[in-house]
């Protein structure tokens, strides 16, 4: 877990597979790569079973664009669409029990700050609505009250996608599905507020219409989650099987749904702005150098 | 067969602009040709799904994109087998 230790030993680069030498000749490693220069660096994503035209498969994607060390990360995911791709990425993933992924990286991150005490190690759980909202809800909230420092992505198609289409606590009411034939009766549940009374640090809600809009806030939130506490994104990623969108339409909805209720929004904590200010700070004084 | 999608070099290098490479949702499929200023389409890598199509066409508005039969494209391009390796595509690509 650190470039060093993807770094090829000498004469092996033979021996490994295209992909893995690419990767460390000409990945994202060691300055922060731009969405702009998507296309011309080898991403840490690789090929994955997800579905054609899916949102959230782009919405991961970006993610690990924003992702500003790669090299010192670590996932934490679960069952779900989503974990087929975030295991087909460069970086450790552990694929935690439905139910427990904000328990696992409460543990994970208080033990790699006692393991690295010079290097920031940054843990993400990305998981679905039914994974965060519903079967791990009780270890997001606690997550959330005891401030454990790491980042919390919901990837919200606002359904089970990968089990066929039954509701979820994010499920919109009277959303029809294939198991809700008679529409949901209850409201989408409000993430967003329940983090803000948690004292979340910074909180984001958004969709993938602007990628590098996802990218700059993948890194807000990872940087403010090593030093602050915790951060939640909640990102519409839509199911165009069980929402039945035509794969060229998927944008378009994306764009509609974000004008009528998914608009972008931060919610961020005094304490989180004043440290991005920090960062900044030093990184300009560091460029005048 | 198949449906991928295929990039017009002639229309896209007028102006580059990169925005459907960043719309595609695989990984590395859409490429980028720094020496010949163009976007081109890996298309082992590409599920047919028609995104950067609707990217071109209405936010960039530049027509450059169109589906076209797998087997009817000649010389194409395929990351698995050529590896990431910008330096070796310059223009070769169609
Ligand atoms: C404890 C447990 N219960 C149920 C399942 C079955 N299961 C697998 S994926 C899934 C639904 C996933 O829905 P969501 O978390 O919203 O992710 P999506 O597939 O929509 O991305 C369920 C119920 C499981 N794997 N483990
Ligand atoms: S089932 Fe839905 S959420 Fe899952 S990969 Fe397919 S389109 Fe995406
Ligand atoms: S959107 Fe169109 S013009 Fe822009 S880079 Fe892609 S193919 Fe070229
Ligand atoms: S059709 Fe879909 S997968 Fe293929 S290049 Fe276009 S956006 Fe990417």
């Amino acid at each position: 877990m650190s470039f060093k230790n993807m770094t090829i030993t000498p004469g092996w680069e033979k021996y490994m597979t295209k992909e893995y030498v690419d990767l460390v000749e000409r990945g994202p490693y060691g300055k922060q790569k731009k969405v702009s220069e998507m296309g011309s660096f080898k991403e840490v994503l690789e090929e994955h079973p997800m579905c054609a035209g899916c949102a959230m498969t782009l919405f991961i994607r970006l993610t690990m664009v924003g992702l500003p060390n790669p090299e010192h990360t670590i996932l934490i995911g679960t069952a779900g669409c989503g974990r087929l791709a975030l295991t087909q990425t460069s970086i450790p993933f552990i694929y935690g029990n439905y139910g427990d992924t904000n328990a696992v990286a409460s543990g994970l991150k208080r033990g790699l700050e006692v393991r690295f005490k010079d290097q920031a190690k940054d843990v993400v759980v990305m998981a679905g609505d039914g994974g965060l909202a519903d079967i791990g809800f009780s270890a997001v909230m606690h997550s959330w009250f005891r401030k454990e420092r790491f980042t919390t992505i919901m990837l919200d198609n606002e359904v089970y996608g990968n089990t066929g289409g039954q509701e979820s606590g994010m499920t919109e009411r009277g959303a029809l599905l294939k198991m809700a034939p008679k529409g949901k009766l209850f409201d989408k549940m409000d993430m967003i507020g329940l983090a803000q009374t948690s004292g979340v640090a910074y909180i984001a809600r958004l969709t993938p219409t602007n990628p590098t809009r996802v990218a700059s806030v993948i890194r807000k939130a990872v940087m403010i989650a090593r030093e602050v506490g915790p951060t939640f994104i909640q990102a519409y990623t839509s199911c165009n099987i069980e929402y039945a969108i035509p794969t060229p339409k998927v944008l378009d909805d994306a764009r509609d749904i974000e004008s009528k209720r998914y608009g972008f929004m931060e919610i961020i904590s005094d304490e989180a702005k004043a440290y991005l200010e920090s960062i900044d700070t030093s990184k300009k004084a560091k460029k005048q150098e | 067969m198949y449906l991928v999608a295929h990039i017009d070099q002639a229309i896209c290098s007028e102006t580059a602009c990169r925005l459907c490479t960043q719309y595609c949702p695989e990984a590395n499929t859409i490429l980028y040709d720094n020496a010949a200023k163009t976007a081109f389409v890996a298309v082992d890598r590409c599920k047919g799904c028609e995104i950067c199509v609707g990217i071109c066409d209405d936010l960039a508005k530049h027509h450059a994109i169109k589906m076209i039969m797998i087997t009817d494209l000649k010389d194409t391009f395929e990351l698995s087998k050529e590896g990431f390796r910008p330096e070796s595509w310059t223009g070769k690509h169609p």
